[in-house]
């Protein structure tokens, strides 16, 4: 009985946060699930169901094609950029604790993720700015030509890799740096009487042992990146004068298509391509995880 | 020299005689369209942040005569302006007054989503004395009139008349083989050749469909358009037609052969206003903006080689009751004469109405002469009204932004007919799809 009502209880005082959770985050996937089956102008009364007819034109459209390209690519570089860099620097800030510099360090590279991301994107773009910017500059002095950054095809994407990396390394540390504090010393110092340098025990015992933060750190950082659209916004589309090449992603695509070209069933079908993808690499990572568990 | 709009209908700028005839017709309009409009708070929502102080200057001249009518202008980019009004107007949260392009307020109209003006509005806005038949259509659906006519986009050949002097130049160009010339002798370079100061800045880089729109009105002046009718209500892309190829032929060869201009250089009217480049093409709001932020520049205006866009602007009200009669009595204040001579004078946007005498404003700024007077011959175009036109100008866009990048096509002719005939077979199924093709 008592466990009953025990049970009763739980329910009812998980309910307000279920039913919340349910109309915040269920609900409207729900709705684009539904949507991208219709066909919408976001005027009109009428949405006629269309069937899987937007997935299809979705195949043959050359800008989605650009768009989902590009995304991959930003995601993944961001990726391959953050996950390492941030590992090393959290062992930097980590083994270097004593140094009366290290809240400077960690406060430094934290920041990026705390500032406001539009001012960060701006500050960017005159660094990228091919006759003004700094990095040109300081290209120069190695003999470098000065480069395009923010106009040409490729250099832009690298730019924006670039100022993802740079938001998402600060996030990426302080997660790393938890890890860190959470590993067992005995093993350190096992090694150490072995006779391992720091860097045989960063490599043979701090990587296979941070593992489960790389999987997760590395699922965040890619989830995230493949949501990006401030940083291509702001870094291609300010004024009229020093206007950037557009670079096409996924959340961009869905912008224009719902309010520029009214067409709010087909950037419902491209949301539900990206949530596709956010959970097959959500999926990856648990059952990496889960397999990690297992071997225990 | 003559002020009219060729292909439609000639807009007569008649003496300032008539003005007060038409603004005392106003005021029984106004007398007519507020009755009850009292105690109203409005919004007007903007696309043009520029403009925001001319509704206040509307507003503020309001007071006077509807002292309870409380004013409120929220001018922003004109991108996002049209995402607030897609969802203002759906969630039934939108301002009252709503400054719309033509081919954007179409969705609305087509939904139902936009009010009908009282019968004083509309028979001011239909009468021939007031706007030229061309202003009536563009704020009509259907045969009747939804909004209140207020400015065009119209553009003009900005020139800084001491590169060109420098050039040894003498007046602007006048064709599109000039422009090639002029661009080449007005360009400066660094002592690698490169250059530091482009000949004519053009539309290479950017979002949105400005760069469609740009070269549609470059392509005009070879002799074509980007879409033609094919049929009553039906059209077809045309890009790769010889004005078509000459224009992105013209694009290539300035970029990659004669490198008049590159696509990383500062461009539109911030790089002309620090003297960054020599000419561009663009509306007459620059006139206002270099004013304010560039009053020493020596610069001049002419008209283009054959002709110009029109992207008419209206005013339409949302809602109903009370609030709506505010929201009219507001859109037909601003065209009191003297309001949109203030328009035109300090912020710079041609007024669209009919009749208004323009002598003082040109004296004091004569480089607004080329909006306001052109040769008989001068041709205007506009851009189609039709649902997927933001569409086809952004995907258009992204093409041409490709086809600019690629230094290949600089001097193949037929590799440029034939990436042209690509543009249009993606435009032709857009077409096809909302069945607006025709043959």
């Amino acid at each position: 009985m008592l466990k009953r009502r025990r049970l009763i209880f739980s329910l009812l005082a998980i309910a307000p946060v279920i039913a919340i959770f349910a109309y915040v985050r269920l609900f409207p996937i729900g709705e684009i699930l539904r949507l991208s089956l219709h066909k919408w102008d976001i005027l009109s009364k009428n949405k006629p169901f269309i069937g899987l007819a937007n997935f299809q034109e979705l195949f043959g459209d050359r800008l989605f094609h650009e768009a989902l390209i590009n995304t991959s690519i930003i995601a993944f570089g961001v990726l391959v950029i953050t996950v390492p860099l941030a590992m090393v620097l959290a062992a930097l800030i980590f083994y270097r604790t004593r140094s009366r510099f290290a809240g400077f360090y960690e406060t430094t590279i934290f920041i990026p993720h705390v500032v406001s991301l539009v001012p960060a994107a701006m500050a960017w773009k005159w660094i990228f700015d091919a006759r003004l910017g700094p990095l040109n500059a300081l290209l120069s002095v190695f003999g470098i030509e000065p480069q395009a950054w923010l106009f040409d095809p490729k250099l832009s994407l690298i730019s924006v890799i670039i100022l993802c990396s740079w938001q998402a390394l600060g996030y990426a540390v302080l997660i790393y740096l938890v890890g860190f504090k959470n590993l067992p010393k005995s093993l350190y110092e096992a090694a150490k009487l072995d006779g391992a340098s720091g860097f045989q025990s960063f490599w043979h015992l701090s990587i296979p042992l941070l593992k489960p933060i790389s999987l997760y750190v590395g699922v965040a950082t890619l989830v995230s990146a493949f949501n990006v659209y401030a940083q291509v916004y702001v870094l291609a589309s300010d004024a009229q004068g020093a206007p950037g090449r557009q670079v096409r992603v996924l959340v961009l695509d869905m912008l224009e298509n719902t309010f520029r070209n009214y067409r709010v069933g087909y950037a419902a079908s491209e949301a539900v391509v990206l949530l596709v993808i956010v959970l097959i690499l959500t999926f990856i990572q648990f059952s990496l995880l889960r397999e990690k568990g297992a071997r225990k | 020299m003559k002020r009219l709009i060729t292909g439609i209908a000639p807009i007569t700028f008649s003496a300032a005689g008539r003005a007060a005839l038409l603004t005392s017709v106003l005021g029984a309009g106004f007398l007519a369209a507020t009755a009850g409009a009292n105690a109203q708070s409005i919004r007007v929502w903007s696309g043009y942040p520029e403009l925001a102080p001319f509704y206040e200057h509307v507003a503020e001249g309001m007071k006077a005569e509807f002292p309870d009518i409380e004013v409120t202008v929220e001018a922003i980019a004109l991108r996002e302006h049209e995402r607030r009004v897609a969802l203002g107007i759906t969630s039934g949260e939108s301002a009252e007054v709503l400054e719309l392009a033509t081919s954007i307020a179409a969705r609305y109209l087509e939904n139902d989503l936009l009010a009908t003006p009282p019968e004083n509005v509309a028979s001011f806005v239909a009468d021939p004395a007031n706007f030229d038949t061309f202003f009536v259509d563009s704020a009509s659906y259907g045969g009747a009139v939804f909004g209140v006519p207020l400015f065009r986009g119209q553009s003009a050949l900005y020139y800084n008349t001491a590169m060109l002097e420098a050039a040894g130049l003498d007046g602007p160009p006048t064709t599109m083989e000039e422009y090639d010339t002029y661009a080449e002798a007005l360009t400066q370079r660094d002592g690698s050749g490169n250059p530091t100061v482009s000949g004519w800045s053009l539309r290479l880089s950017g979002g949105g469909a400005g760069i469609t729109e740009k070269f549609w009105i470059n392509m005009f002046q070879h002799g074509g358009q980007v879409l033609v009718p094919a049929g009553e209500g039906l059209w077809k892309a045309d890009l790769a037609s010889d004005a078509g190829v000459a224009a992105l032929s013209q694009y290539l060869d300035n970029l990659h052969t004669a490198k008049t201009v590159t696509v990383e250089m500062p461009a539109d009217a911030e790089a002309f206003e620090r003297e960054q480049t020599a000419m561009f093409i663009r509306e007459s709001w620059v006139i206002g903006d270099i004013a304010a932020k560039a009053p020493d520049l020596t610069y001049a205006s002419t008209t283009l080689p054959r002709g110009s866009i029109v992207n008419p602007v209206q005013l339409y009200v949302a809602g109903e009751g009370e609030q709506a009669e505010a929201a009219w009595a507001f859109a037909m204040e601003t065209q009191k004469p003297e309001n949109l001579l203030w328009l035109l004078d300090n912020v710079g946007w041609l007024p669209n109405r009919a009749g208004l005498d323009y002598s003082e404003i040109l004296a004091s700024t004569p480089a607004l002469e080329a909006f306001v007077s052109y040769p008989d011959s001068y041709e205007f175009f506009s851009i189609p009204a039709i649902g997927p036109i933001d569409e086809i100008m952004t995907r258009t866009a992204a093409g041409l932004q490709a086809a600019f990048g690629n230094a290949a096509l600089a001097g193949d002719e037929a590799a440029i007919r034939s990436y042209l005939e690509g543009l249009d077979s993606e435009i032709n199924a857009l077409l096809s799809r909302e069945g607006l093709l025709g043959e």
